[in-house]
């Protein structure tokens, strides 16, 4: 098809002028990808249809969501009100505030998948390594953008959250007080927050964009890593993305999606985790829920923050464990990539995983002292993976890596 | 293909464990389970009917206009019929509990919450609220008085008196109380989200549409695929 | 199996999986799309209850319909001497361009050229049907009270200063205005004697 549109007229107008043909050749139907891709690589084009639907919905339900503090009858407010508005009166505005709100959490699940698949494989090492930096600075931004989307229906999980996480920041030294105020705008979570909140929910997903544009140039100029970890030189290894992988992708999209509109048409709060329970709870500043928690999706950092006694201590380690992503391609000093050739460093990401998953556990669940030991075991676990990794060459005795695929 | 099995093992694993949880509701007590149905329009007008006769009496729904009870084809009723529920009330006013909000307070000691979304806002949703409605006894200790003890609520101590007069019900009326506690809870689990039949009939053609596509593009891959040789 | 038969399965695939995809695009508009039009509150109020006899003889009050102004005129016996004897002056004396709803009971061509259930009471948008300014209401005949905003042989009605467009008090359209057509009577009925449901 895209063989045929570049035969026309119209194309080679076009072409003239903004040489198209070579970009589409370079970066689409010329472009090689090593050919021996699984499905884990599916992921990073999930995400980008993530994004684009997240801004697309999102730019649709401002159209009636109105960031406001004022109280309205029977102690709700206008914010909640227009949240309420568009699941009620307007046209489809259930289906597509459902859509916006599971697809936050799945965005985040395709995005978790994208990284452990890069940890896996070693997508992260040389040359790679800036392109993994894009995507932790991509990863972060994703994680202020919901944080700061959350608080807009103005629930009860949406104060507390926003109450919680501001408070955080008065734990650093001397500036503490002055940076939650900045971030408040007075001096509790109010109509100011609210405001400032919204206003940067709607500026993070267009620094995604960009951002993602970067994260793409940068792949297209060290191309993808494969499951064999090995750098590939052999014309016949590779295959280009188009036809190829632009159809596997579709695939990939239309499989994921009919997921998604399961969960949006059938089951939108997952059992309280994708919309919480407390959220249909108007914010009510003189009364925190029974258990609060941020959404799964930020619970493992959560769990992290609540280990430590000392406040301090306790955001810096939860802001060490997420600068640390950042070190992970200098940290990891094994000339082989891929954990298949790797045994020692293979049951290390596995526990890896399965340690998030169990951090992600505990920062959901009402904190209790046989959790808190699991937490902090979990903490130290997922620091120690970090710390391990430069002295693993030293002992792991790496399998033979094959030549070529 | 390794690590793919190896993810789902670990997804799968953490979705049985993480479901636990969130089955448990506030108070931690068992809940019964109601029989309610978002889509049978006898039961909802029932349950409307119960509503506007108790719960109204101190409870508002908000976001559920007169006008809105003709328009919502899950309860359907005619222009005459809305007439005689909202009496001098605008069709386009929420239905409002005639009692103040202040005066609630001063009598009750709290605002009563607001029914719109009291499904959806609490945990064990419609199975709460029967349960709730059909969990008033005497206190074992004595400490609260009778009306006030509900072991459902969290805490145990209510401030809304059985309104069902659940406590002191002859044995022949539990049946009929019963049914009541379900219908109210089947209303509000509709009005909690009055979309939810229309999203569950559009979605099973969105989802069946879906797999079609996918099966299409899953053949199309393999097809284009075997050119590929490994 | 032959090259040829997989090319056209594989053709097949392709037209298939265009095909419903361009049906799953295509179904992303309708929600979206939808979302954009006026949604069920703004619909449902939609209608205006009015109390006709708050309305003084002679006087002309503006009212809002789904957030539009709308005119109603009590209009005197004289007021309704006015409709007659300028039918040359105008665009379409009958009404002729109107909307169906109007079809309903304007049945005959005294209802026509009074363009009311009742002719004491002209309900119209007060919006002109050029570019949708809110012409004035200059009721008298001749230029005694309007003096050269309207033309010597005034039969009375509105002046819209936009863009001097000229209604009878039938609010009908007189000829060398920019305004295409007469103002739009809006769907109404008589709830009671004197009230009117507007919409």
């Amino acid at each position: 098809m895209i063989e045929k549109m570049m035969k026309t007229q119209l194309f080679a107008w076009v072409d003239k002028r903004t040489g198209a043909e070579a970009i589409i050749k370079s970066q689409l139907t010329e472009y090689p990808a090593p050919k021996n891709l699984n499905y884990m690589w599916n992921f990073g084009s999930l995400a980008l249809l993530m994004l684009v639907l997240q801004i697309v919905t999102g730019i649709f339900l401002v159209m009636y969501y109105k960031p406001s503090a004022e109280a309205t009858f029977g102690g709700f407010t206008v914010a909640f009100d227009s949240v309420e508005r568009i699941m009620r009166d307007v046209n489809f505005g259930w289906l597509i505030r459902y859509m916006h709100a599971v697809g936050a959490s799945m965005f985040f699940v395709v995005v978790y998948l994208h990284m452990g698949r890069g940890f896996y494989y070693g997508s992260f090492k040389a040359p790679r390594e800036l392109l993994w930096i894009i995507g932790v600075v991509i990863l972060l931004i994703m994680q202020g953008a919901a944080f700061f989307g959350y608080l807009l229906p103005w629930g009860q999980m949406s104060f507390w959250g926003a109450t919680v996480i501001t408070n955080l920041f008065g734990a650093i030294p001397v500036l503490g007080e002055y940076v939650s105020q900045v971030l408040v705008g007075g001096f509790a979570v109010g109509d100011p927050t609210l405001n400032r909140f919204f206003s940067l929910h709607y500026l993070f997903p267009l620094l995604l964009a960009a951002i993602v544009g970067g994260h793409v140039h940068a792949l297209h100029v060290v191309h993808s890593n494969n499951p064999e970890g090995i750098d590939l030189h052999k014309p016949e290894e590779m295959i280009p993305f188009h036809p190829y992988y632009t159809i596997k992708d579709a695939f990939g999209v239309a499989f994921f999606l009919t997921i998604y509109a399961y969960i949006v048409f059938f089951n939108p709060q997952m059992g309280g985790y994708f919309i919480e329970v407390d959220n249909y709870v108007p914010a009510n500043n003189l009364s925190t829920p029974a258990h609060i928690a941020p959404v799964w999706y930020l619970t493992p950092w959560y769990t992290i923050l609540r280990s430590f006694e000392s406040k301090l201590i306790g955001v810096l380690a939860m802001g060490g464990s997420l600068a640390i992503l950042f070190l992970l391609p200098f940290l990891c000093r094994s000339a082989v990539r891929s954990a298949r050739f790797r045994p020692v460093y293979k049951i290390m990401v596995i526990m890896f995983f399965i340690d998030v998953i169990v951090l992600g556990y505990c920062g959901h669940s009402a904190p209790t002292p046989t959790l808190k030991i699991v937490g902090q075991l979990s903490t130290a676990y997922y620091f120690l993976f970090f710390v391990a990794l430069p002295f693993l060459p030293k002992f792991e005795k790496t399998k033979p890596v094959p030549e070529g695929i | 293909m390794k690590l793919t099995n190896t993810m789902m093992a670990i997804i799968a694993a953490a979705v049985l464990g993480f479901s636990v949880p969130a089955i448990a509701n506030e108070g931690g007590a068992h809940l019964k389970h109601a029989e309610v149905d978002a889509s049978d329009q006898a039961q909802i007008r029932r349950g409307l009917g119960v509503f506007t006769d108790v719960c109204m009496g101190c409870h508002s729904a908000k976001y559920i206009r007169y006008q809105s009870l003709m328009a919502y084809p899950e309860i359907g009723l005619t222009r005459a019929e809305v007439d005689e529920l909202r009496g001098d009330r605008s069709l386009m006013s929420g239905m409002i509990s005639d009692m103040a909000i202040e005066d609630a307070i001063s009598s009750y000691g709290k605002a009563p919450p607001d029914l719109s979304l009291i499904v959806p806002g609490r945990r064990g949703g419609a199975n709460y609220i029967y349960s709730l409605l059909t969990g008033f006894e005497h206190d074992p200790e004595g400490k609260v008085p009778d009306g006030n003890y509900n072991p459902i609520y969290p805490g145990g101590r209510i401030a809304m008196p059985d309104p069902l007069s659940w406590l002191e019900h002859d044995e022949a009326d539990t049946a009929e109380i019963e049914k009541q506690a379900q219908d109210v809870a089947a209303f509000l689990t509709f009005i909690g989200d009055p979309h939810q039949n229309e999203r569950r009939a559009i979605g099973c053609w969105v989802v069946g549409f879906l797999i079609l596509l996918t099966l299409v593009l899953w053949r199309l891959k393999v097809e284009v695929w075997k050119d590929v040789k490994h | 199996m032959t090259d040829q038969a997989n090319q056209s399965r594989r053709n097949f695939l392709y037209v298939a999986a265009g095909g419903l995809g361009a049906v799953a695009a295509g179904g992303m508009v309708v929600p979206f799309i939808g979302s954009m039009l006026p949604a069920a509150d703004t619909l449902a109020a939609s209608k205006t209850e009015f109390d006709l006899s708050t309305v003084e003889a002679g006087q002309l009050v503006t009212i809002q319909w789904q957030g539009k102004p709308v005119f109603v005129v009590h209009r005197t016996a004289e007021l309704l001497k006015q409709v007659d004897g300028h039918d040359d002056m105008l665009k379409d004396k009958d009404s002729k361009a109107i909307d169906e709803v109007q079809e309903e009971w304007m049945d005959t061509p005294e209802k026509r050229k009074y363009r009311a259930i009742k002719p004491e009471y002209l309900i119209v948008v007060a919006s002109c049907t050029h570019l949708g300014c809110i012409p004035l209401f200059k009721p008298s005949a001749g230029r005694k009270e309007w003096g050269d905003s309207v033309p010597e042989n005034w039969p009375g009605g509105w002046h819209c200063p936009c863009h001097g467009s000229l209604y009878d008090v039938s609010a009908r359209v007189i000829n060398g205005s920019p305004a295409p057509h007469n103002l739009h009577v809006m769907p109404y009925q008589y709830k009671t004697d004197t009230t009117v449901v507007i919409g």
